[in-house]
Protein backbone atom coordinates (compact mmCIF):
# COMPACT_ATOMS: atom_id res chain seq x y z
CA UNK A 1 0.00 0.00 0.00
CA UNK A 2 1.53 3.31 -0.83
CA UNK A 3 2.23 6.44 1.55
CA UNK A 4 0.04 8.98 1.06
CA UNK A 5 0.82 11.06 3.63
CA UNK A 6 1.89 15.10 3.19
CA UNK A 7 5.82 14.38 3.87
CA UNK A 8 6.20 11.20 1.73
CA UNK A 9 4.35 13.15 -0.82
CA UNK A 10 6.68 16.03 -0.83
CA UNK A 11 9.76 14.06 -0.43
CA UNK A 12 8.82 12.33 -3.52
CA UNK A 13 8.48 15.63 -5.14
CA UNK A 14 11.30 17.17 -4.77
CA UNK A 15 13.90 14.08 -4.33
CA UNK A 16 13.51 12.19 -7.32
CA UNK A 17 16.49 10.56 -7.34
CA UNK A 18 16.02 8.07 -4.78
CA UNK A 19 13.05 7.25 -6.60
CA UNK A 20 14.32 6.32 -9.35
CA UNK A 21 16.96 4.06 -7.75
CA UNK A 22 13.94 2.16 -6.67
CA UNK A 23 12.12 2.11 -10.25
CA UNK A 24 15.12 1.30 -12.17
CA UNK A 25 15.32 -2.41 -10.40
CA UNK A 26 11.59 -2.77 -11.91
CA UNK A 27 11.57 -4.35 -15.98
CA UNK A 28 8.94 -2.20 -16.17
CA UNK A 29 10.31 0.31 -18.91
CA UNK A 30 7.20 3.07 -18.48
CA UNK A 31 7.85 2.84 -14.69
CA UNK A 32 9.71 6.40 -14.58
CA UNK A 33 8.57 8.44 -17.30
CA UNK A 34 4.95 7.91 -16.81
CA UNK A 35 3.77 6.24 -13.69
CA UNK A 36 7.05 7.45 -11.73
CA UNK A 37 7.10 3.81 -10.20
CA UNK A 38 4.63 4.55 -7.67
CA UNK A 39 1.71 2.50 -8.65
CA UNK A 40 3.62 -0.08 -10.61
CA UNK A 41 5.92 -1.62 -8.96
CA UNK A 42 5.85 -5.25 -9.56
CA UNK A 43 6.48 -6.13 -13.56
CA UNK A 44 3.00 -6.41 -15.03
CA UNK A 45 3.90 -8.06 -18.03
CA UNK A 46 3.73 -11.63 -18.61
CA UNK A 47 6.82 -13.62 -19.63
CA UNK A 48 6.81 -15.15 -23.26
CA UNK A 49 8.12 -18.32 -21.76
CA UNK A 50 5.74 -18.63 -19.21
CA UNK A 51 3.11 -19.53 -21.56
CA UNK A 52 4.96 -22.63 -23.35
CA UNK A 53 5.04 -24.14 -20.38
CA UNK A 54 1.30 -24.01 -18.74
CA UNK A 55 1.00 -25.71 -15.32
CA UNK A 56 -1.02 -28.73 -14.96
CA UNK A 57 -3.26 -27.30 -12.17
CA UNK A 58 -6.67 -27.71 -11.65
CA UNK A 59 -9.54 -30.21 -12.75
CA UNK A 60 -9.56 -28.56 -16.13
CA UNK A 61 -6.05 -29.07 -17.25
CA UNK A 62 -6.09 -32.52 -15.77
CA UNK A 63 -8.78 -33.68 -17.90
CA UNK A 64 -7.42 -32.01 -20.97
CA UNK A 65 -4.39 -34.12 -20.28
CA UNK A 66 -6.38 -37.11 -20.12
CA UNK A 67 -8.41 -36.20 -23.05
CA UNK A 68 -5.20 -35.60 -24.83
CA UNK A 69 -3.81 -39.32 -23.99
CA UNK A 70 -6.70 -41.22 -24.80
CA UNK A 71 -6.73 -38.78 -28.06
CA UNK A 72 -3.40 -40.46 -28.71
CA UNK A 73 -4.13 -43.98 -27.94
CA UNK A 74 -7.40 -43.28 -30.25
CA UNK A 75 -5.16 -42.42 -33.13
CA UNK A 76 -2.37 -45.25 -32.17
CA UNK A 77 -5.28 -48.05 -32.50
CA UNK A 78 -6.38 -46.23 -35.91
CA UNK A 79 -3.05 -46.43 -36.81
CA UNK A 80 -2.59 -50.08 -35.96
CA UNK A 81 -5.69 -51.12 -37.46
CA UNK A 82 -4.61 -48.82 -40.49
CA UNK A 83 -1.27 -51.21 -40.77
CA UNK A 84 -2.98 -54.58 -39.64
CA UNK A 85 -5.63 -53.54 -43.26
CA UNK A 86 -2.61 -52.85 -45.26
CA UNK A 87 -1.33 -56.20 -44.20
CA UNK A 88 -4.80 -58.27 -44.96
CA UNK A 89 -4.31 -56.04 -48.39
CA UNK A 90 -0.35 -57.23 -49.25
CA UNK A 91 -1.70 -60.66 -48.33
CA UNK A 92 -4.70 -60.68 -50.57
CA UNK A 93 -2.58 -59.55 -53.11
CA UNK A 94 0.44 -62.12 -52.93
CA UNK A 95 -2.62 -64.35 -52.78
CA UNK A 96 -4.64 -62.93 -55.70
CA UNK A 97 -1.10 -62.95 -57.72
CA UNK A 98 -0.42 -66.39 -56.95
CA UNK A 99 -3.73 -67.49 -58.36
CA UNK A 100 -2.85 -65.25 -61.10
CA UNK A 101 0.57 -66.68 -61.66
CA UNK A 102 -0.53 -70.13 -61.42
CA UNK A 103 -2.89 -69.24 -64.35
CA UNK A 104 -0.40 -67.62 -66.61
CA UNK A 105 1.23 -71.09 -66.03
CA UNK A 106 -1.38 -73.50 -67.31
CA UNK A 107 -2.38 -71.20 -70.07
CA UNK A 108 1.91 -71.21 -71.05
CA UNK A 109 1.89 -75.03 -71.15
CA UNK A 110 0.65 -75.22 -74.66
CA UNK A 111 3.02 -73.09 -75.71
CA UNK A 112 5.94 -74.88 -73.98
CA UNK A 113 4.89 -78.15 -75.67
CA UNK A 114 5.01 -76.29 -78.61
CA UNK A 115 7.84 -74.46 -78.19
CA UNK A 116 9.77 -78.08 -77.11
CA UNK A 117 8.31 -80.00 -80.25
CA UNK A 118 9.65 -77.55 -82.31
CA UNK A 119 12.83 -77.61 -80.38
CA UNK A 120 12.77 -81.28 -81.32
CA UNK A 121 11.94 -80.67 -84.88
CA UNK A 122 14.77 -77.90 -85.61
CA UNK A 123 17.41 -80.81 -83.61
CA UNK A 124 16.37 -83.41 -85.61
CA UNK A 125 16.56 -81.33 -88.78
CA UNK A 126 20.23 -80.38 -87.65
CA UNK A 127 21.01 -83.99 -87.48
CA UNK A 128 19.62 -84.87 -90.79
CA UNK A 129 22.11 -85.01 -94.15
CA UNK A 130 20.84 -82.14 -96.45
CA UNK A 131 20.30 -84.81 -99.09
CA UNK A 132 17.64 -86.57 -96.87
CA UNK A 133 15.73 -83.77 -96.05
CA UNK A 134 14.87 -82.27 -99.68
CA UNK A 135 14.28 -86.19 -100.55
CA UNK A 136 12.38 -87.91 -97.60
CA UNK A 137 12.71 -91.45 -99.10
CA UNK A 138 10.31 -94.03 -98.99
CA UNK A 139 8.03 -94.87 -95.92
CA UNK A 140 6.68 -98.18 -95.23
CA UNK A 141 3.21 -96.49 -94.25
CA UNK A 142 3.21 -95.49 -97.49
CA UNK A 143 3.84 -98.81 -99.25
CA UNK A 144 1.32 -100.25 -96.99
CA UNK A 145 -1.52 -98.40 -98.66
CA UNK A 146 -0.42 -98.74 -101.90
CA UNK A 147 -3.25 -100.32 -104.30
CA UNK A 148 -1.09 -100.11 -107.38
CA UNK A 149 0.68 -103.61 -107.06
CA UNK A 150 2.69 -103.25 -110.39
CA UNK A 151 4.27 -100.04 -109.24
CA UNK A 152 4.74 -102.18 -105.53
CA UNK A 153 6.96 -104.92 -107.40
CA UNK A 154 8.89 -102.17 -109.19
CA UNK A 155 9.62 -100.31 -106.59
CA UNK A 156 10.83 -103.02 -104.85
CA UNK A 157 12.66 -104.35 -108.00
CA UNK A 158 14.81 -100.99 -107.93
CA UNK A 159 15.72 -100.75 -105.02
CA UNK A 160 16.65 -104.37 -104.68
CA UNK A 161 18.86 -103.88 -107.88
CA UNK A 162 20.58 -101.10 -106.08
CA UNK A 163 21.43 -102.83 -103.13
CA UNK A 164 22.35 -105.75 -104.96
CA UNK A 165 24.91 -103.59 -107.08
CA UNK A 166 26.58 -101.76 -104.50
CA UNK A 167 26.79 -105.10 -102.60
CA UNK B 1 29.81 -100.01 -98.67
CA UNK B 2 25.99 -99.83 -99.37
CA UNK B 3 24.60 -96.45 -99.08
CA UNK B 4 22.05 -96.04 -96.21
CA UNK B 5 19.41 -94.74 -98.06
CA UNK B 6 18.77 -97.74 -100.44
CA UNK B 7 19.04 -99.86 -96.60
CA UNK B 8 16.32 -97.87 -95.91
CA UNK B 9 13.94 -97.71 -98.65
CA UNK B 10 14.50 -101.53 -99.01
CA UNK B 11 13.64 -101.97 -95.68
CA UNK B 12 10.25 -99.61 -95.64
CA UNK B 13 8.89 -101.26 -98.79
CA UNK B 14 9.54 -105.03 -97.51
CA UNK B 15 7.93 -103.95 -94.12
CA UNK B 16 5.10 -102.03 -95.96
CA UNK B 17 4.68 -105.11 -98.08
CA UNK B 18 3.92 -106.78 -95.24
CA UNK B 19 1.22 -104.89 -94.17
CA UNK B 20 -0.60 -104.41 -97.30
CA UNK B 21 -3.53 -106.31 -97.37
CA UNK B 22 -3.73 -106.89 -100.47
CA UNK B 23 -2.40 -110.89 -101.29
CA UNK B 24 -0.64 -109.51 -104.24
CA UNK B 25 2.61 -108.21 -101.85
CA UNK B 26 3.09 -111.87 -100.90
CA UNK B 27 4.04 -112.94 -104.16
CA UNK B 28 6.26 -109.46 -104.55
CA UNK B 29 8.25 -110.96 -101.74
CA UNK B 30 8.40 -114.14 -102.88
CA UNK B 31 9.39 -113.11 -106.16
CA UNK B 32 11.78 -110.44 -105.10
CA UNK B 33 12.62 -110.63 -101.96
CA UNK B 34 13.54 -114.07 -101.02
CA UNK B 35 15.25 -114.65 -104.40
CA UNK B 36 17.36 -111.98 -103.14
CA UNK B 37 21.41 -113.18 -103.53
CA UNK B 38 21.88 -110.29 -100.41
CA UNK B 39 21.60 -112.07 -96.99
CA UNK B 40 20.22 -108.88 -95.31
CA UNK B 41 16.94 -108.63 -98.11
CA UNK B 42 16.27 -112.51 -97.94
CA UNK B 43 16.40 -111.93 -93.88
CA UNK B 44 14.44 -108.82 -94.35
CA UNK B 45 11.82 -110.64 -96.44
CA UNK B 46 10.83 -113.82 -94.59
CA UNK B 47 10.63 -112.00 -91.27
CA UNK B 48 8.14 -109.60 -92.60
CA UNK B 49 6.33 -112.95 -94.24
CA UNK B 50 6.00 -113.96 -90.78
CA UNK B 51 4.54 -111.41 -89.22
CA UNK B 52 2.10 -110.83 -91.46
CA UNK B 53 0.85 -114.39 -90.19
CA UNK B 54 -1.07 -115.53 -93.20
CA UNK B 55 -1.44 -119.50 -94.64
CA UNK B 56 0.06 -117.93 -97.72
CA UNK B 57 3.08 -116.21 -96.35
CA UNK B 58 3.57 -118.89 -93.92
CA UNK B 59 4.07 -121.18 -96.40
CA UNK B 60 6.49 -119.50 -98.45
CA UNK B 61 9.08 -119.72 -94.81
CA UNK B 62 8.25 -122.86 -94.22
CA UNK B 63 7.46 -125.24 -97.20
CA UNK B 64 9.91 -123.65 -100.21
CA UNK B 65 13.76 -125.34 -100.55
CA UNK B 66 16.44 -122.47 -99.88
CA UNK B 67 14.08 -119.78 -98.54
CA UNK B 68 13.31 -119.02 -94.77
CA UNK B 69 13.63 -121.55 -92.36
CA UNK B 70 15.53 -123.93 -95.03
CA UNK B 71 17.71 -120.61 -96.35
CA UNK B 72 21.06 -122.08 -96.89
CA UNK B 73 22.07 -118.65 -94.75
CA UNK B 74 22.30 -119.79 -90.87
CA UNK B 75 21.73 -116.14 -90.20
CA UNK B 76 18.39 -116.07 -92.60
CA UNK B 77 17.42 -119.68 -91.33
CA UNK B 78 17.69 -118.43 -87.53
CA UNK B 79 16.25 -115.25 -87.93
CA UNK B 80 13.12 -116.32 -89.65
CA UNK B 81 12.43 -119.06 -86.65
CA UNK B 82 13.31 -116.77 -84.00
CA UNK B 83 10.44 -114.99 -85.66
CA UNK B 84 8.29 -117.62 -85.69
CA UNK B 85 9.18 -118.34 -81.66
CA UNK B 86 8.01 -114.74 -81.72
CA UNK B 87 4.16 -115.13 -82.70
CA UNK B 88 1.47 -114.32 -80.20
CA UNK B 89 -1.19 -116.26 -82.11
CA UNK B 90 1.13 -119.84 -82.96
CA UNK B 91 -1.76 -121.25 -84.75
CA UNK B 92 -1.57 -120.55 -88.16
CA UNK B 93 2.32 -121.34 -88.41
CA UNK B 94 1.67 -124.53 -86.43
CA UNK B 95 -0.90 -125.92 -88.87
CA UNK B 96 1.25 -125.14 -92.02
CA UNK B 97 4.54 -127.00 -90.29
CA UNK B 98 2.10 -130.02 -89.12
CA UNK B 99 1.28 -129.99 -93.01
CA UNK B 100 4.74 -129.55 -94.01
CA UNK B 101 6.06 -132.35 -91.78
CA UNK B 102 3.38 -134.95 -93.12
CA UNK B 103 2.82 -134.26 -96.90
CA UNK B 104 6.32 -132.85 -98.19
CA UNK B 105 8.11 -134.31 -100.51
CA UNK B 106 11.38 -133.62 -99.59
CA UNK B 107 12.54 -134.97 -96.27
CA UNK B 108 15.24 -132.43 -95.48
CA UNK B 109 12.29 -130.26 -95.47
CA UNK B 110 10.30 -132.07 -93.73
CA UNK B 111 13.26 -132.47 -90.76
CA UNK B 112 13.53 -129.06 -90.76
CA UNK B 113 9.64 -128.55 -90.25
CA UNK B 114 9.49 -131.52 -87.16
CA UNK B 115 12.65 -129.39 -85.64
CA UNK B 116 10.92 -125.59 -85.95
CA UNK B 117 7.37 -127.23 -84.57
CA UNK B 118 9.11 -129.37 -81.70
CA UNK B 119 10.52 -125.70 -80.56
CA UNK B 120 7.37 -123.71 -81.40
CA UNK B 121 5.67 -126.40 -79.09
CA UNK B 122 8.05 -125.58 -75.71
CA UNK B 123 7.98 -121.94 -76.52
Amino acid sequence: MANLSIPSIRERIFNTSKHEQTTQRSSNPFAASSFKGNVLTADVFESSTKQSHPAFTGKLKASALVGSISGIGERFQNFINSVVKFGIRAKESVVNGWNKLEGIEISFNPLREKMSSAYNSVKEIMSTPISEIFSKGISSKQVAKMEDMTEARALLADNVALWEAAA
Amino acid sequence: MTDKKIIKNVTNIIEGLGQNPNSESVTILEDIGTNSKVDAIRELTSRALVKRNEHDSLKVVITNKGKGINDMSTIVAMSTINELLSLEDKTEAMKVLTDTVEKHSDEEVRDNARSVKALMALS
